[in-house]
């Protein structure tokens, strides 16, 4: 009996030692985590109300003075508003077009039986999966052809379609979990099919289509690689590319280049910090189940 | 077709279009045209059977480069990556203080432009004014003016920082996972005397088999699609030390216009992908129930 109690009191000693490095290990690894992630971005604002003098001089002082020379120098070196209405013209759109048709298609997919709906869905889940990077030469020409290069509307046809995989299984996944009846007692009162999906199914599966349109809407606005195939003209680009353009042509001037950073940034992370339990619920929901 | 036929045939028409116009026809593009030598804007095109291929493979060392820095990266993303995301989220599960705020702040790299990314640690690198340095410059060495993203010895390892310590869709989606664990599993283990430790190792981690070969599959196929954060900081340079497949695919294609050969390079990636994928869901029996 008293061997056993000492071994027990050993075993407990031994599991007090190991929780305590345990949980200073955890809070140590928080504190990098943390520190990584938001020091670069803090660092670029306050950066950005500073002088070029300062940020060559003392880059990890405060601003002595908070001034928005940089954000009104960004306007005057860039077309930045120009890029900003065509970040938003386009994302707004893209975002309409994909949570729309997508959603259309995930509807039908999710409720109907039908001919060929095992093949629609594995071959548009093959989209997921394929690496856009490789697809970039044969993307810029069917563009071209359509004449549609360096216009919005190539750009908006693109991420539309960028979105695809994601909007499907997000949807898909939603409208599964809505039950049946809903949309029967609108059939049965008369409803035609078009009518039932925009005043029965969309409202109930607000939350799903409120998702997909965060992902495709930050998907658009954060997009660069298409749209420097795309575009080449100021008059159709976007705000990522604008970035590019600063680097290239201002790279003396950082003040301009962090204050340029921050206004792309900033909507993107907005955005998350307003949505994020609802992305990081449906997102979660739909891959469990997907 | 009766009317409801009518109706979920028009339902999927926009989808099935953008489909064929953005991804199918281009597939078939991509690995059609990897036959020819076929390049600038005349639109003429010879078959040439295989050479491309064989070209890649025997004599061109800016694609071996960028093949061998790929295949790097893909072993360290599905590794190193995964492993640090999924560390984070089993500390996170214990909700102690300000865990939500640790997600929030680890989200926020993954959530804007990967151009603006890329510009931020083109800044946080800089030799000069850059904050890594001037950190280093106040603990030590005084001297300090590493071009961490163009010097021959850091540049690899400094493009390969931004985006393996960056792991917070892993960490979303492993902590939902171990948040839909039922509690009662839990309970059971803490009266059988098991340590937070044993329970993450023992009883967490095999639970979440099918989640990590999904984090793997995302990470390992997100090298295959990188691009910005290489092109807007090294550009694959110094001496196509930093290169990959997309950014070579890029040059070959808008630089060079060498439309055939990218073509080839595009086929590899996709081979890539297709390998990827199988590889992992044989590996983690991805799928299969655990009963």
């Amino acid at each position: 009996m008293r061997s056993l109690a000492t071994k027990k009191n050993y075993k407990s000693e031994k599991i007090r030692g190991i929780r305590i490095f345990t949980s200073s290990f955890s809070i140590l690894f928080q504190l990098i985590i943390v520190a990584i992630s938001i020091l670069p971005i803090v660092w670029i604002f306050f950066s950005s109300f500073k002088t070029n003098g300062e940020i060559l001089n003392s880059s990890l002082s405060l601003p002595k003075h908070w001034n928005f020379y940089g954000y009104i120098n960004a306007f005057k070196i860039s077309p930045l508003h120009k890029f900003y209405a065509n970040s938003i013209i386009i994302a707004v759109t893209s975002t309409i077009l994909n949570v729309f048709f997508v959603g259309m298609a995930s509807y039908v997919i999710a409720r109907f039986n039908f001919k060929f709906k095992k093949v629609i869905l594995i071959t548009l889940s093959l989209s997921l999966f394929l690496p856009m990077t490789s697809l970039i030469h044969p993307v810029y020409m069917t563009i071209n052809k359509i004449g549609l290069y360096d216009t919005k509307a190539g750009l908006i046809l693109v991420y539309t379609a960028l979105g695809l995989p994601t909007t499907l299984f997000l949807l898909n996944s939603y409208f599964l979990s809505i039950p049946k009846d809903i949309e029967e007692a609108a059939y049965i009162d008369g409803a035609g099919f078009f009518r039932t999906f925009i005043q029965i199914i969309v409202p109930v599966a607000r939350p799903g289509f409120a998702t997909a349109a965060v992902l495709q809407f930050l998907l658009s606005w954060n997009e660069f690689l298409y749209a420097i195939v795309l575009t080449n003209s100021k008059e159709n680009r976007t705000i990522p590319v604008a970035l590019s353009y600063f680097t290239s042509q201002f790279s003396f001037n950082y003040t301009s280049l962090f204050a340029a950073i921050v206004m792309v940034s900033l909507p993107s992370i907005i955005l998350f910090a307003l949505m994020q339990e609802q992305v990081v619920s449906s997102l979660t929901a739909g891959s469990v189940k997907g | 077709m009766n009317r409801k036929g009518f109706w979920i045939a028009l339902f999927l028409m926009p989808t099935i279009l953008i489909f064929l116009l953005i991804y199918a026809v281009p597939v078939f593009t991509v690995v059609f045209t990897s036959f020819f030598d076929y390049r600038g804007f005349s639109g003429r095109m010879t078959f040439i059977g295989l050479i491309n291929y064989i070209q890649l493979f025997t004599s061109d060392s800016s694609f071996k480069k960028a093949l061998g820095n790929t295949l790097i990266w893909i072993l360290l993303q599905s590794t190193v990556h995964v492993a640090i995301g999924t560390i984070l989220a089993l500390i996170l599960a214990k909700k102690r203080f300000g865990w939500k705020f640790v997600r929030t702040s680890y989200m926020i790299p993954n959530i804007i432009s990967a151009s603006a990314l890329g510009v931020i640690f083109l800044n946080v690198f800089n030799p000069t004014y850059g904050i890594v340095n001037s950190i280093i410059k106040i603990f030590g060495n005084k001297n300090i003016n590493t071009n961490w993203f163009f010097d021959y010895n850091t540049a690899f390892f400094t493009v390969t920082i931004t985006w393996l310590i960056y792991a917070g869709l892993i960490t979303i989606l492993v902590l939902a996972e171990i948040m839909s664990i039922p509690e009662s599993v839990f309970e059971a283990a803490k009266i059988d005397g098991a340590s937070d430790f044993k329970i993450n190792i023992y009883i967490i981690l095999p639970m979440l088999r099918n989640i990590l070969a999904t984090c793997v599959i995302l990470a390992a196929t997100s090298m295959l699609k990188e691009f910005e954060l290489i092109f807007l900081t090294t550009k694959g340079g110094p001496a196509d030390l930093t290169l990959n497949l997309p950014l070579y695919l890029y040059k070959t294609a808008l630089i060079e216009n060498n439309f055939g050969y990218a073509n080839t390079i595009g086929t590899v990636l996709i081979i890539m992908g297709v390998i990827t994928i199988a590889l992992v869901t044989k590996l983690f029996k991805f799928g299969e129930s655990d009963v």
